[in-house]
């Protein structure tokens, strides 16, 4: 080196510009280290409870767990509808989730047919994103076992065990207790903004029909939740039993009808359609309550396929439809009892005698009768039903009095059961025509012997005339008709805490006997036979009009022709006959004569009820010590 | 008594003179914050070595040695290799905007085969050895204020533009930090640096509206605003306040922070791995960390200082920089103080390029140690 390589001045000033500059700069980085320093300080210790909360909800989810839906039972604790563990198949996208992919892996561990992974691809994409939906449900213990095990694979895929409503019964109470199905897009916007979070529960079910529907919230109980740990994806890393919050489950729900005599009314309807409806005339409780042919509600929980469901909406014998409550009916000549006691409450001497000729000229026409019935007092025109006897009778009384006696029976009104679908019916007289008909507000006097005879614009329902009956065999009560007996173990009110009936009770003693004779000698003898020995039933037969009889139906009627164009067969009766306890209505839909088509029905199920009453039977078995027993479950009889 | 070895010629040359000068203890603290970060990605890899823990800790050890050896080169050879690593830098630049291989839309790699070079990480190197260099033959009167100036100007807006193009804003940011930070160590006027600081901050809006592409418009807003983009680009700095703030006084244990063992912490393993240390480790941890990193830092300027040259001054100071600007722009970012723009925290993060980086640029501090005494002359002319 030649020359001196270092140029001090300049070394000692720059030098000393550099630390002073390093200085600068050194305390700059130490105070923007102090800064992140109090930033920690602030973030880790001053707000730490905030964001603790924070991870955790990252952290952790609750998982809603469904609660047990509350049982259905009969009035013997019976079980109508319960809960049966399921294996179900959930699959939740999110964005990157290649949905058709996934469902094709599972198509091959599981039974997914073609029309199946469409319906859960439908509805994958209508459910919001992460929420489960479940693509299976019921699976076998292979087929979950299958899945289980690949389930981590295969994103969003999970398999759990639920529980899946089921009806021991199938269709005997499908019409009653209705059924369960997947909430929709309209219950859940029914239920509003703050709707119960576990509606959005994958393959939650709620109430859509009868008693699953009208206390769908006491039998659905409260959801507990699952605290489980989860990754960022929502898969579960961990669970934490300890953080769980148990399901409240739902109430029990215990009804008033008997398991026994609604199954064998089911049976004894058969093919035909109807409805029966038997009520206890002491306490008003309901104990049948069949709206036949029926339907197998467990379809309808695992979800209606549309064939399944054209061919129960095509039938021409409606089996979705509640004959029972939904459907009116003229009554036929079970209303004469209506039109008796209206007279004998007005004076009307009981032996008054008409003659019957099988036809009668009034008021420009001629009024039939289905024979002719000879000189009859008013005792024997009921066992006799004869509709010229009534003809004369109602137009004696009229229209406005035979009206308010037939609502004091319960006829025209509708009754607090606790479940929808009631139809009141029409019990006419002047003030309906007035409001029905402004362009012709008048009551002809035409229109009455039509009303005595329970035809006309007379319509009622099978629950309003088995109430109508029950209040006549228990003669001193307007008895309330009651269907659950209680929620939760909270009983209802009982029926028998209603007004007295403001009729003499000799009036309804001489109607209660006619009833008597119908069967023992009159349009029900031949069918109505109890065969219980000293117990007696007592009844009225009735056969209304489905159409007006034209001539271009060839004037075919009564049990005659197409099922369609045929007469509605009633029978109303109570038993035993000294001692009521069982008043019923039966409802054969086109099932031609009362007294051939309903009356037996009504027989064989006051049989079932009158032998499952151990007072009942008592007496019947008592006094013939030597004689078999009438045999159960016998077939209705028909003579 | 005799002057130490390291004061007489010839004796200084020698390798074990040379390893004896080197500051062992600032060594030791760059491997105590590599460990720190190896003991961070095995936990969040749940326990495990792989992916990150294991590969490191081995490339930390690799770097190790490569800076010890590199430690022992004189400073008058990093001077004249000086202008050649910024211009290869510069080209190689280039060449990737070129023919660079581009990952989640920019271009940052080029890909030689088995070697995937990013020159960005080249150029932090060249840009402090070619502003030393430069500022080496620049009396300090126009250092302070002239225009020779605009010289370095140009030595880092260059590079700079060609990596915010890539796009990769945080090391074209942290590339004109560590040049401006590098020109005050040099004198420059600190009126002008302010005057310079006032500039930047005045056409930042236009760059904002009009230079920057969509996605880092979106980054910058919703750092202002991150709850208004909860699972977008939001939810990085959400979640990371998440986990430092849940971590507390003491942390939550190691292994057990559930922001980053459940993955809610995004690039857990870079970016954020401040984020899961605070976690597990809670506030004394972090401390502990950042007073690691500011001894380093401290060291560092110190071994700086004591250079008898300006170049050497001037290139450890450089690298210093760079250093200490990563940490606090990462730690900013990660508490939420900072947009976020993929700057690492070095040492700490998993990433490789920047650890080698980062060793290189302290094998040069630790040269600059050793050859404290070297009397780099000016050369021929005064800058080249």
């Amino acid at each position: 080196m030649t020359s001196p390589s270092i140029y001090f001045d300049e070394v000692n000033e720059r030098q000393g510009l550099f630390h002073r500059r390093a200085f600068l700069f050194g305390g700059g980085a130490g105070l923007g280290l102090a800064a992140l320093g109090v930033r920690l300080a602030h973030l880790q210790l001053l707000e730490t409870k905030r964001y603790r909360m924070l991870s955790e909800h990252n952290q952790f989810q609750f998982l809603l767990t469904p609660p047990p839906r509350g049982l259905i039972l009969d009035r013997n604790g019976v079980v109508l509808a319960s809960n049966r563990p399921a294996f179900r198949l959930l699959l939740a996208r999110d964005e990157t989730t290649d949905v058709t992919a996934v469902l094709a892996d599972l198509a091959k561990l599981a039974p997914l047919d073609e029309a199946r992974l469409h319906r859960a691809a439908a509805e994958l994409d209508a459910a919001p994103r992460k929420a489960p939906v479940a693509v299976l449900e019921d699976m076998t213990w292979e087929e979950f076992s299958r899945v289980n095990v690949r389930a981590p694979e295969l994103p969003g895929v999970t398999a759990d065990m639920g529980e899946v409503r089921v009806y021991p019964f199938g269709g005997a109470f499908a019409h009653v207790i209705g059924y369960v199905a997947k909430v929709n897009a309209r219950d859940l916007a029914k239920s509003g903004p703050n709707a119960d979070p576990i509606l959005l529960n994958p393959g939650f079910r709620i109430g859509k029909q009868g008693v699953e529907k009208a206390f769908d919230l006491d039998l659905r109980g409260k959801a507990g939740a699952r605290k489980v740990e989860v990754d960022v994806k929502g898969r579960q890393v961990r669970q934490d039993p300890a953080g769980d919050i148990a399901p409240a489950p739902g109430a029990p729900i215990r009804l008033t009808l008997d398991a026994d005599i609604q199954n064998r009314a089911l049976e004894v309807f058969g093919e035909e359609s109807g409805a029966a409806v038997m009520i206890d005339c002491r306490s008003g409780d309901i104990l049948c309550l069949l709206s036949a042919p029926s339907f197998d509600a467990n379809r309808f929980v695992k979800g209606l396929t549309a064939p399944e469901y054209r061919a129960l909406a095509g039938y021409d014998r409606k089996p979705l439809f509640n004959k029972a409550l939904t459907a009116t009916y003229p009554p036929g000549s079970t209303f004469k009892t209506m039109v008796a006691l209206t007279a004998l409450e007005h004076g009307v001497d009981p032996n008054r005698t008409y003659a019957c000729h099988g036809a009668w000229a009034w008021g420009g026409r001629v009024w039939h009768c289905d024979k002719s019935h000879g000189v009859l007092n008013m005792h024997d025109a009921i066992r006799q039903s004869c509709d010229i006897f009534f003809y004369q009778t109602a137009l004696g009384v009229g229209p406005d009095r035979i009206a308010a006696t037939a609502r004091h029976f319960g006829l025209g009104e509708v009754f607090d059961l606790g479940i929808p679908g009631q139809k009141p019916g029409i019990i006419p007289d002047t003030a309906y025509k007035r409001r029905a008909f402004p362009q012709d507000p008048v009551w002809h006097p035409g229109e009455t012997p039509s009303m005595g005879i329970g035809q006309g614009y007379v319509s009622v329902n099978a629950l309003q005339l088995a109430v109508m009956v029950s209040r006549l065999a228990n003669g001193a009560r307007a008895l309330k008709p009651r269907l659950v007996h209680s929620i939760g173990g909270v009983v209802q009110p009982s029926g028998a805490e209603a007004p007295g009936l403001p009729f003499a009770r000799e009036h309804i003693d001489f109607v209660r006997a006619a009833m008597a004779s119908v069967v023992e000698s009159g349009t029900a003898a031949a069918s109505g036979q109890l065969g219980l020995g000293p117990i007696k039933m007592a009844g009225k037969t009735g056969t209304a009009q489905s159409h007006t009889y034209t001539a271009a139906a060839g004037g075919i009627h009564g049990a005659k022709g197409a099922w369609a164009m045929r007469d509605h067969a009633w029978f109303v009766a109570f038993a035993p006959y000294d001692d009521p306890r069982y008043a019923l209505s039966v409802l054969v839909e086109h099932g031609g004569f009362g007294g051939t088509a309903a009356t037996p029905k009504a027989a064989e199920l006051m049989r079932v009820a009158l032998l499952k009453d151990p007072q009942v039977r008592a007496r019947i078995v008592a006094p013939l010590p030597t004689s078999e027993p009438p045999a159960l479950g016998r077939p209705g009889a028909v003579t | 008594m005799t002057a130490p070895a390291i004061t007489r010629q010839g004796e200084r040359d020698r390798l074990v003179v040379k390893l004896s000068q080197i500051d062992w203890i600032f060594c030791l603290m760059l491997a105590a914050i590599a460990a720190a970060g190896g003991l961070m990605l095995y936990s969040i890899a749940g326990g495990a070595w792989s992916p990150w823990a294991g590969r490191h800790l081995t490339l930390f050890a690799v770097c190790f040695v490569i800076m010890i050896a590199l430690a022992t080169v004189d400073v008058r050879v990093w001077f004249s290799l000086a202008y050649p690593t910024y211009a290869i830098g510069l080209l190689l630049l280039l060449a990737v905007a070129v023919v660079g291989h581009s990952t989640l839309g920019a271009r940052r790699w080029l890909d030689l085969g088995p070697l995937r070079i990013q020159p960005s990480e080249i150029i932090k190197i060249g840009l402090v050895l070619a502003l030393a260099r430069f500022y080496h033959g620049l009396p300090a009167d126009k250092a302070r204020f002239s225009g020779w100036l605009l010289i370095p100007a140009a030595l880092i807006i260059v590079p700079a533009a060609i990596v915010a193009h890539q796009p990769d804003l945080g090391t074209a940011l942290l590339i004109v930090a560590t040049g401006g930070v590098t020109m005050i160590l040099a004198g420059l006027s600190l009126r002008l640096a302010t005057v310079g600081v006032v500039g930047v901050a005045a056409v930042l809006p236009a760059v904002f509206m009009f230079v920057l592409k969509s996605y880092q418009r979106a980054r910058l807003l919703t750092f202002l605003d991150p709850e208004a983009d909860r699972s977008g680009a939001g939810y990085h700095i959400i979640q990371s306040k998440i986990a430092l703030g849940s971590g507390g006084l003491l942390g939550k244990g190691f292994g057990l922070g559930t922001q980053s063992q459940l993955n809610f912490l995004p690039e857990k393993s870079t970016d954020f791995i401040f984020s899961s240390l605070a976690e597990e480790f809670g506030f004394l941890g972090c401390v502990l960390v950042l007073a690691a990193y500011a001894a380093v830092i401290f060291m560092a300027l110190r071994m700086a200082s004591l250079a008898h040259s300006h170049f050497a001054r001037l290139a450890a100071g450089g690298v210093t920089a760079t250093f200490a600007l990563c940490v606090l722009i990462n730690g900013a970012m990660v508490m939420g103080l900072a947009p976020v723009v993929g700057v690492p925290m070095p040492l700490l993060s998993y990433g490789g390029t920047v650890m080698i980086t980062m060793m290189v640029g302290f094998a040069l501090v630790l040269s600059v140690r050793v050859h404290r005494y070297s009397e780099v002359t000016r050369g021929k002319g005064a800058f080249l």
